[in-house]
């Protein structure tokens, strides 16, 4: 079923255009491509892709503003942005303009190709995706994303910041493995040296709050030698 | 400036002498009346109202020279700070542009080895491709580096009350856990409890680990096996000051001006692996915590880094 599925590339660079379309089609897609953000809304109209991904900074329309254009007549095609999201600022401003997945260039096409097929797997058809909700739930446990707190039980959960960042990360990416270097690429501010142990540090720490046992864990999942997966079923609000 | 200042002051002192002598001059022939008196001055009370007449217009001159001066030097204070700070935003939007410049080329090239090593010609090495794809994500992740420098100087810090032994406490743990500190005697110094234990500092966890952390790497990595690394906190009553402290090689005088410079990298350093981005990186980590660093190394004798961070009150 996966081989059916259309990508729509959007990215103002030629060359990087001509070097992904084969990537991606022997990765088992269709692929079509946009030089900028009018083009891509118009092949969105005509062609009904699957998923875009979208680079930021394009002529014309940029890729906040295709989005944005697209959330707000409630078109919630998956689509992948093409920066980093880091900052409190950027992850509000992500929260609004409702991308599935951030990836930043310069990135690994295996990795754009990982990234696709996860975002494939985890549509909710007609719904905003977990990364654009201001809420997750997932049993006992809630995510105020806008007000950067948590609960269990309706009982606010002490995290620090970069503790709440991963759980946020790990909620949204519900049932995907995810590596040490991967959290640590997407959750930290700067990740220079301070190596994958600061992960294992705040996973330590977010179990400790939700009181869950690594070993019959309810949330979080380790997997040895590969990363960690948020294995509770996760809905957003 | 100091031209300015030294001709306005001849300008002045010529004026009081000028005005002294006609008023006296007046007084004494009778041309003006003595309002205070009504009697003709001798000689010596001429004397002393000159005298008294300088001594307020000189005053009167330093007073002003003063006020002046303050200005001056207030205005010269805000001209270096927007300076510098028009520097650092010039600095950020290159380094900015050269990420945004390197990134779409790195995207294609990256993109562009995935499919030569799938036409796998004979005539195409693996091991040349390796090098190339290595060679392109050092420098993807450079470029990254970059640019998130030029963000450490603006992006938002989360300020909380941090106890420094905790914090100074897991870094070395984190730090231990590299390979090269098995064979460094990597130690905590004991910290001072008396009078009591030491001050809190407000600042954010997550930057101070990684400038405190960055230090600890550069003293795995500048050191030999058998070297000793210590890390150890003292408060002067307003700051703490935390120091990172080797035996290691230590750095040249003529290198130390310039080791807190992005991508400078000394003599020894060349040959060990690095970015030449780290120490910038605490620096700027500090100062945005209003703190500063100094740095000392005794020919020969090994490194000692500072940082000096504000202690809450």
């Amino acid at each position: 079923m996966e081989g059916t599925r259309k990508i729509l590339l959007v990215d103002d660079e030629q060359p990087i255009i001509e070097q992904l379309i084969p990537i991606l089609e022997r990765a088992g897609f269709d692929v079509i491509s946009a030089p900028n953000g009018e083009e891509a809304l118009r092949q969105i109209e005509i062609a009904s892709p699957d998923l875009i991904v979208l680079d930021v900074i394009m002529p014309r329309l940029d890729g906040r503003g295709v989005l944005r254009r697209l959330r707000q007549a409630n078109n919630w095609i998956p689509a992948i942005l093409l920066t980093q999201v880091n900052e409190s600022v950027d992850r509000i401003m992500a929260l609004e303009e409702g991308a599935d997945d951030y990836l930043n260039k310069p990135y690994d096409p295996l990795e754009l190709i990982a990234r696709i097929r996860a975002v494939l797997r985890r549509i909710r058809p007609g719904q905003p995706p977990l990364t654009a909700v201001q809420r997750l739930v997932s049993g006992e446990l809630s995510l105020d994303r806008v007000a950067r707190k948590a609960f269990l039980n309706s009982t606010e959960l002490s995290l620090t910041r970069q503790a709440f960042a991963l759980l946020e990360y790990l909620m949204t990416h519900s049932h995907e493995l995810l590596s040490r270097e991967r959290l640590l690429n997407s959750v930290w501010v700067w990740n220079y040296e301070t190596g994958t142990r600061a992960v294992d540090a705040r996973i330590c720490e977010i179990r400790q709050a939700l009181t869950d046992d690594s070993t019959q864990p309810r949330y979080i999942e380790t997997v040895i030698g590969e990363g960690y997966r948020f294995i509770s079923d996760v809905s957003g609000t | 400036m100091k031209m300015l200042l030294r001709r306005r002051f001849v300008i002045i002192v010529v004026i009081i002498i000028v005005c002294n002598i006609i008023l006296v001059g007046s007084l004494w022939r009778g041309i003006l009346p003595n309002p205070i008196l009504i009697v003709t001055l001798d000689f010596g009370s001429v004397l002393a109202l000159l005298a008294i007449l300088t001594l307020a217009g000189w005053g009167g001159f330093s007073w002003t020279q003063s006020q002046n001066q303050h200005q001056m030097r207030d205005d010269f204070e805000q001209e270096r700070r927007t300076f510098e700070d028009q520097l650092k935003a010039d600095r950020r939007r290159f380094l900015q542009r050269l990420n945004h410049e390197f990134k779409n080329p790195l995207t294609t090239i990256r993109a562009a080895i995935t499919n030569l090593r799938v036409l796998s010609h004979p005539s195409i090495s693996q091991s040349t491709l390796d090098t190339i794809e290595n060679e392109t994500v050092r420098l993807s992740a450079f470029v990254t580096d970059l640019r998130k420098l030029a963000d450490l100087e603006v992006c938002p810090l989360e300020k909380t009350k941090i106890t420094i032994e905790d914090l100074l406490q897991e870094v070395v743990e984190s730090a231990g856990e590299q390979p090269e500190a098995r064979t460094r005697h990597l130690t905590l110094h004991p910290f001072p409890q008396a009078p009591g234990p030491l001050p809190q500092i407000l600042g954010d966890y997550g930057l101070l680990f990684l400038a405190i952390y960055n230090l600890l790497s550069n003293a795995l990595k500048f050191t030999q096996p058998g070297d000793k690394i210590e890390v150890r906190a003292y408060d002067d009553g307003a700051r703490i000051r935390i120091e990172v402290a080797d035996t290691g090689i230590g750095i040249p005088p003529t290198e130390i001006s310039h080791v807190w410079e992005e991508l400078y990298r000394g003599q020894e350093a060349r040959t060990t692996p690095g970015s030449g981005l780290g120490l910038a990186m605490v620096k700027i980590i500090v100062e945005r915590h209003d703190g500063h660093v100094e740095l000392r190394s005794p020919m020969s004798q090994g490194t000692v880094v500072t940082i000096l961070i504000p202690a809450t009150t």
